[in-house]
């Protein structure tokens, strides 16, 4: 190998190592990245942990007759009961662990994706690059609810694996974008170049340069995706389609559920605040915190901006 | 500009064409259609997109639409379509005037309160999806004012039309809102248009306000700013003649770029809303399976909405043109 190879490659590895060590120093000295961290830790370890947690399931019914409706109560059931007597934290719970199971293997095999097509498309150009950007226009420009619906209603019934099938094949085009845009950036550095004009192939430039400095790119692509994910799966199952409540509780079907005919003055199954607002402020929360942690990772990975 | 212009018309065209081909024939194969003997998939298709100039499909948006039970809604497709466009109108010019006052405000006393709290509202946004902000909104008014909603403004629907979709007033609309005519018409429509467009509003102005604040900084530290201000202009004349008017561009493009989630948002408000727009035709008429699927009934709302998409999109693309001369010079 000659020096310039070993120069190109060294300032490759080199690139890698200092930026992680970085990466965690950036990122540490923001509080508020590090507070909203801690927060979804908490709560998605909470909802991974709810078949410790709640080992009787989302469907166990508290026959007793005070347990019907019952507001949130330090003695046995910490958020209160619905209509028929079901524990709303165990039902709250079980909901964050089915909506992060779709969020995050969807939002990795929609990264894994994004970021083959992306590399490849940035890199080769031509045609492909031609071909898989329009498909990205198209489905970016769509709004994805309304292709999830029609997807949702031919899958019936929906399982948390269609939807997260779904999910990776309708989202990659969003990270894809971005992933094309950094890759075109990096492939027109000169040492990229230097390393063609050595004869280095093409799969081990984009191992060894492009896909190592999409890094950071991919990383926020996948917090972003994995947000979105959480959003539009609690859209479309507030609108009652995908994953039904009585298969499977989510964040999303649980809010639908109750706000169909739970709320406001026309409350006809006497439901309390506290089973609509239960599942909202999870949601909100997993919500704010996969955009403040996202951002402040993108802050610390790409620090120009 | 002009070539520009038929480029951009030939290739939403060649899009509208492949979407609705494709989902016709979909729908139709779905629903027990073009099976042997009888007309294949692609001539009913071609006889439907025939229908589109002046025929029986034409006819179809004038009709009334129907819920997933079959009973009658009374509102038909154009109408909805219209409902749709005012209220993404509306949401639109409350979008781009407060993004722009707040984007300047925060620009310009960087680190202060205020760009904290325009921060803050990003966030919030991006965290409280809209369906939620929507029933949060009438949870709010319903409390405040009670199932005939604040002052002028209405708890739910559009007047004229008896709404059923869901949220606090589900099916229960009272009073049933009037529709007037002439001038009063137009005032019904602007109060219950109100609380919707402000709740599809909030959920973007945050995030807008961000961008264009991040490139007025970027066009701010440029030194053709420097000679502006070395020139003695105002502050205030900087910031709006020439930072303001260097940065629409990637503000506009931004915007439009986020035409699917502000009109996919705009459904989940709708229905909340029982606005009898796309969103509440298109999830109350869609079917819970598609044993008995009728694509005559579905492809024509797909059509509209993806006619709104792209039109919006052949709009900012010719408004970006209009507005960047570094596009223009590009070609």
């Amino acid at each position: 190998m000659s020096d310039v190879a070993v120069a190109v490659e060294l300032e490759a590895v080199e690139r890698r190592n200092g930026f992680s060590r970085r990466t965690l120093r950036r990122l540490t000295r923001q509080p508020v990245t590090v507070a909203a961290f801690v927060l979804l830790v908490i709560e998605l370890g909470a909802g991974a942990l709810a078949p410790v947690l709640e080992k009787k399931g989302w469907n166990n019914i508290d026959l007793s007759d005070r347990w019907h409706n019952h507001a949130p109560t330090i003695h046995g059931h910490l958020l209160g009961t619905d209509n028929i007597g079901r524990d709303v934290l165990a039902r709250v719970l079980w909901g964050i662990h089915a909506s992060e199971q779709t969020a995050i293997i969807g939002g990795i095999a929609a990264t894994v994706l994004a970021a083959v097509a992306g590399l490849t498309a940035g890199y080769f150009g031509g045609w492909f690059d031609a071909v898989v950007m329009r498909i990205a226009d198209l489905v970016t420009g769509f709004p994805v609810i309304v292709v999830l619906i029609v997807v949702f209603v031919w899958l019936r019934p929906v399982t948390i694996w269609d939807a997260t099938l779904v999910f990776a094949l309708a989202l990659w085009p969003f990270g894809a974008r971005v992933i094309r845009a950094q890759t075109v950036a990096v492939a027109a550095e000169e040492y990229v170049a230097a390393a063609q004009a050595l004869g280095a192939s093409n799969r081990r430039i984009l191992f060894r340069h492009l896909l190592p400095n999409a890094g950071g790119t991919i990383v926020v692509t996948l917090t972003a995706l994995v947000g979105q994910i959480v959003l539009i799966e609690a859209t479309a199952e507030f609108f009652g389609f995908g994953v039904a409540s009585i298969a499977r509780p989510t964040l999303g079907n649980l809010i639908g559920e109750a706000t169909i005919s739970g709320i406001g003055p026309y409350n006809v199954l006497g439901l309390g605040w506290w089973v609509w607002a239960s599942p909202m402020i999870a949601l909100v929360l997993v919500l704010a915190c996969i955009s403040l942690a996202g951002d402040g990772l993108d802050a610390a990975l790409n620090p120009r901006q | 500009m002009a070539g520009l212009v038929v480029k951009k018309i030939g290739l939403a065209v060649a899009v509208l064409l492949a979407l609705t081909c494709g989902s016709f024939c979909f729908f139709a194969w779905l629903g027990g259609f073009g099976h042997s003997p009888g007309p294949s998939l692609l001539t009913l298709y071609w006889r439907w997109l025939r229908g589109l100039f002046g025929g029986s499909t034409l006819h179809e948006f004038s009709q009334p639409t129907f819920t997933r039970n079959f009973t009658l809604q009374n509102v038909t497709m154009l109408q909805a379509l219209g409902h749709t466009v005012v209220l993404l109108a509306c949401a639109f010019v409350l979008v781009v005037v407060f993004s722009i006052g707040l984007a300047l405000l925060a620009a310009s006393r960087r680190g202060s309160g205020l760009d904290v709290g325009a921060r803050a509202l990003a966030y919030l946004g991006w965290a409280v999806p809209g369906f939620l902000l929507a029933l949060l909104v009438q949870l709010l008014v319903n409390a405040v004012g009670g199932a005939r909603g604040v002052g002028p403004f209405p708890i739910a629907g559009w007047p004229g039309t008896c709404p059923a979709g869901i949220g606090v007033n589900s099916g229960h609309l009272t009073p049933c809102p009037g529709a007037g005519s002439g001038a009063r018409y137009v005032l019904n429509v602007l109060r219950s248009t109100a609380l919707p467009a402000l709740t599809l509003a909030a959920g973007f102005v945050g995030v807008h306000a961000r961008y264009l604040r991040s490139a007025l900084l970027e066009t701010l530290a440029r030194p053709f700013i420097t000679t502006a201000r070395a020139k003695g202009l105002p502050e205030r004349d900087v910031l709006t003649r020439h930072a303001l008017r260097a940065s629409l561009a990637t503000f506009v493009g931004a915007l439009l770029s986020d035409f699917g989630a502000i009109l996919g948002a705009a459904i989940a408000v709708d229905w909340v809303f029982q606005f009898n727009g796309l969103g509440t035709v298109f999830i109350s008429e869609f079917p819970v399976d598609f044993g008995s699927v009728n694509p005559y009934s579905l492809v024509p709302l797909l059509f509209l909405t993806a006619l709104l998409v792209i039109a919006t999109s052949t709009v900012g693309d010719v408004a970006t043109y209009w507005l960047d001369p570094r596009v223009r010079r590009r070609g």
